[in-house]
């Protein structure tokens, strides 16, 4: 069986290339078979349609091998959820964009409520303009939540400069408090600040991001920005210990004993909403973004701009990120000093050897969706 | 009629026969996706729509058009790959010279010139970042990397060739190692120094363009990966393609007018085919 | 004669066992941590040997399945690239003027970044076959062949142009053919530069393998591992695979060079 896919496969290249290379002669009996090929694929997907309940839904996808993540660090609570209905942990790798979900490659396609949810749902620029015909499983409702953006830094930095963390994350979470009372200015201050994220997607991302700051996993309101809830932190610690797989033996049984205290670090959350910290010891410092500039972290862009960081004395440079050398690494060697990252990512870091502390942790609830067309 | 005959049968010419034929062959496909695809311009875009995207006013950040976006960040990239390259030419250069004056160090060398070569450019990234503490400087030292490789391989082939009688006349002059370099081997390697100019000059600006998606900041590659992953409309994607492209092919061209400048017998050669 | 045969001997040995020497003493470093100290890194993003051929030797069955699935795309890349672009240069030379032409156009495809170039080649490829796996592979395979088409093409042409002096005035007066000239003149004249072609395209098949898979829809490959785990931060197991892509590269290189050596032996 997998020989032959295999042979298929070198099969449709070599037909390709040589139907490439007669040419115009070619072209319109392959454009042909391209469109058979795409409204074969529309009519499989409306076989699925049948299905109403999320888990019908889910274990469909998964047997049709359609279910799209983009992985790299992002795959686990498609995991915890494929387990939970007894699925093998498989996915397909998604594009950066919803075109795969839109062609009916992926039935179930992962999606941040803040981002890819809004483009599926609008048509604005970039959106696809489905409104009301796709529907959503929420990992909070499923019960396999795992936290996301969170502020981290070194261990070593954290015990050598305290105050300046504490300065940064008091400042960090006015910024926040401000973009989420006023999350329409909140997108505007990101726009200006040179994310080429369309002004219309990026209200509507402020305006998410507000409620995944404010809603705890259990749907219950928060009101300290930045608070590191124990349930939800030991949740997902327990999820990643379980789904993160790692190749590297010295790495998973570190993994299998990490405790929450090796991970986080309450104390300099709790003095910085006190106020109490002195003049910070390092003036001068950077925050590498987990993403590229967008509203997603439009609490360190409008602490930028209201001068919060500069009235606890701080410079603080935003670093874009979304590139291959993650935030971890990033803040690990040192060439920047805070990160934001989704929590289980930090875990396989400490895993792997790095001395990574989260000291905030700004999303109360999983932003991750899967969307599904109704 | 004259005038029509020179300009047909100039290699200009065909060169935009293919190019139209290209351009229509691109156009109907185009057309195809447009009619079966809900947002063509993420699988192939019309040209039409490309150059639109250029030439538009509409800024598509707090503060620049497509165009001046592109353009700034070509400058960042392109800078980087220039320094790069020259650093990659005069190591590559140095590497074939040493390894053809001494068997055994090309014996030693060359097989790691390979394996630089084969090491995925991302296992390096993290390594030469941590050793430079710059990801600026980390860029251009992975595009010297990258780009060394054929100028060293081209170069040291260039050595090799030169004939055996040629060595022996040489040796019959009593001529000195220095003088066995500078009057023969060197001159006679430059054509396929050239060859290894000529691959890795293309190769300089994409390893740049690839080196930039590791990080932020300013660069071709930053915006490429920024737009592909949704941040701004796709067709900033497809004017980094064109624009990456072109670049390259004038850079081969660049390198090849160099050669001519410099390389006249190549001229006559040709003219007297 | 037997003196000549020693030399001859020596420096084959010679040439196994200097770069085996010079890799004992860099892996010596690096393991004692001497390396670490040179570059100024940590053994935590340069993990040591040992820890690494554990990892290896631990995971030996899912490293050989993505080493299988990268290796397939880059030799068939190889092949089908280096094969059309042989026949790209034949036609450039057999048709000067239109052809060219032509081959500017083919060489300006090696000027388009490999991860412009991997979107799109995916996105094109979507509709060839409703499974994943199958479509991504045949995406990979094109991607390699249109890195590999360029660097062919422009070699062969060259070899297949740049004859030695007079020699095509010999074929006039031997009254050759077109069809004979290439045979005895030309395709032999071409060899070495074949060769050439693929010192470049063979380490080029390799990485812009591992390259595509990190656009790949389908979840496989050695690319893909050193990707995944470096943004994951597992830098000991990321250093596995790209050991592994190390060996692979050298493989195909040695094979290369074992090839050359006998085709270019035979012709003299």
């Amino acid at each position: 069986m997998r020989l032959s896919k295999k042979a298929l496969a070198v099969l449709i290249t070599a037909a390709m290339i040589t139907s490439a290379m007669s040419a115009c002669s070619s072209s319109s009996s392959s454009t042909d078979a391209s469109s058979t090929a795409s409204s074969s694929s529309a009519s499989s997907s409306s076989s699925a349609e049948g299905a109403t309940a999320d888990g019908d839904r889910i274990i469909a996808a998964a047997k049709d091998g359609k279910v799209g993540n983009w992985g790299l660090g992002n795959e686990y609570e498609i995991f915890a959820l494929l387990t939970k209905y007894g699925q093998e942990n498989k996915f397909i790798s998604q594009a950066f964009d919803m075109d795969g979900f839109d062609d009916g490659s992926i039935t179930l396609a992962s999606a941040m409520t803040y981002n890819e949810l809004g483009l599926v749902k609008n048509s604005y620029e970039g959106g696809y303009g489905y409104g009301d015909k796709v529907g959503i499983i929420d990992m909070n409702d499923e019960g396999v939540a795992m936290l996301e953006d969170n502020l981290f830094c070194t261990k070593e930095s954290a015990q050598k400069n305290p105050n300046t963390v504490k300065a940064f994350i008091a400042a960090s979470m006015k910024g926040w408090k401000y973009a989420c009372e006023n999350p329409e200015e909140a997108a505007k201050i990101v726009y200006e600040a040179g994310s080429s994220v369309s002004s219309d997607h990026q209200a509507y991302m402020a305006s998410e991001v507000k409620k995944l700051c404010e809603t705890d996993t259990k749907g219950n309101k928060v009101s300290d920005y930045g608070k590191m809830d124990e349930a939800a932190m030991q949740q997902t610690l327990d999820l990643a210990k379980k789904y993160i797989k790692l190749d590297d033996s010295a790495a998973a049984d570190k993994l299998k004993n990490l405790t929450l205290d090796d991970i986080r670090n309450t104390s300099y959350w709790e003095d910085a909403m006190k106020e109490s910290f002195d003049k910070p010891e390092k003036t001068d410092v950077s925050i590498q973004l987990k993403w590229l500039p967008q509203a997603q972290f439009m609490g360190y862009f409008v602490a930028n701009a209201k001068g919060y960081y500069k009235d606890v004395g701080l410079n603080v440079n935003i670093v874009s990120g979304g590139g291959d050398i993650g935030e971890t690494t990033a803040v690990n060697n040192g060439t920047v000093d805070f990160g934001v990252t989704w929590v289980s990512n930090l875990i396989s870091a400490n895993a792997g050897g790095m001395n990574l502390l989260e000291i905030s942790q700004v999303y109360q609830r999983s932003g991750l969706v899967l969307v599904y067309k109704k | 009629m004259k005038l029509v005959r020179k300009i047909t049968n100039s290699k200009l010419f065909f060169t935009f026969i293919w190019i139209a034929a290209l351009i229509i062959v691109w156009e109907i496909f185009a057309y195809q996706v447009e009619q079966t695809k809900r947002t063509p311009e993420n699988v192939l875009p019309h040209l039409s729509g490309v150059v639109d995207s250029i030439t538009s006013d509409k800024k598509i950040n707090g503060s620049q058009t497509a165009f001046q976006m592109v353009m700034e960040n070509a400058g960042a990239t392109l800078s980087r790959a220039a320094i790069g390259y020259v650093i990659g030419i005069a190591l590559g250069f140095i590497l074939a010279l040493i390894m053809s004056l001494s068997g055994i160090v090309e014996k030693v060398v060359f097989p790691y010139l390979m394996l630089i070569q084969i090491i995925p450019i991302l296992g390096m990234a993290p390594i030469i970042n941590a050793i430079t503490k710059d990801i600026a400087v980390s860029r251009i030292v992975i595009a010297a990397i990258l780009t060394f490789y054929p100028v060293a391989a081209n170069t040291l082939a260039g050595f090799k060739a030169v004939r055996r009688e040629s060595h022996e006349l040489m040796y019959s002059y009593s001529a000195s190692k220095f003088q066995l370099y500078t009057k023969m081997m060197i001159p006679s390697c430059i054509p396929y120094f050239f060859t290894g100019l000529k691959i890795s000059a293309p190769m300089a600006i994409t390893a740049s363009i690839l080196v930039d998606t590791l990080q932020g900041g300013l660069g071709l590659g930053c915006l490429l990966s920024q737009s592909l992953k949704g941040a701004m409309t796709r067709y900033v994607f497809w004017d980094i393609v064109f624009f990456s492209a072109i670049i390259g092919i004038l850079s081969f061209y660049f390198i090849g007018i160099i050669e001519k400048l410099l390389c006249p017998y190549k001229k006559l050669e040709q003219k007297g085919r | 004669m037997s003196a000549k045969m020693n030399s001859k001997r020596r420096s084959a040995v010679q040439s196994v066992l200097l770069p085996v020497a010079f890799g004992g003493v860099l892996i010596t470093a690096w393991q004692t941590g001497l390396l670490h100290k040179l570059l100024n890194t940590d053994e935590y993003v340069l993990p040591y040997p040992t820890r690494i051929l554990t990892i290896i030797s631990e995971n030996t069955d899912k490293i050989m399945e993505n080493v299988w699935a990268s290796l397939e795309v880059a030799l068939l890349g190889l092949l089908f690239g280096s094969v059309i672009g042989y026949l790209i240069a034949v036609f450039a030379a057999s048709f000067r003027k239109l052809g060219s032409g032509g081959l500017t156009i083919v060489s300006s495809f090696n000027a388009i970044p490999i991860v412009a170039l991997a979107p799109v080649i995916i996105n094109w490829t979507k509709d060839v076959s409703p499974q994943a796996d199958v479509r991504s592979m045949v995406a990979k395979i094109v991607i390699v062949t249109i890195v590999c088409m360029a660097s062919m093409s422009v070699n062969a042409y060259r070899g297949l142009t740049e004859l030695p002096a007079f020699s095509q005035d010999l074929m006039k007066t031997y009254g050759a053919g077109k069809l004979t000239e290439f045979r005895k003149l030309r395709l032999p004249n071409s060899i070495p530069y074949i060769f050439t072609a693929l010192r470049v395209s063979v380490p080029v098949s390799i990485i812009s393998a591992l390259v595509s898979e990190y656009f790949a829809e389908y979840v496989i490959g050695v690319g893909r591992q050193i990707r995944e785990n470096i943004l994951i931060a597992q830098y000991s197991t990321a250093w596995a695979y790209i050991l592994v892509a190390c060996v692979i590269g050298i493989a195909m290189y040695a094979i290369l060079i074992a090839a050359e050596a006998i085709v270019l032996k035979k012709r003299r």
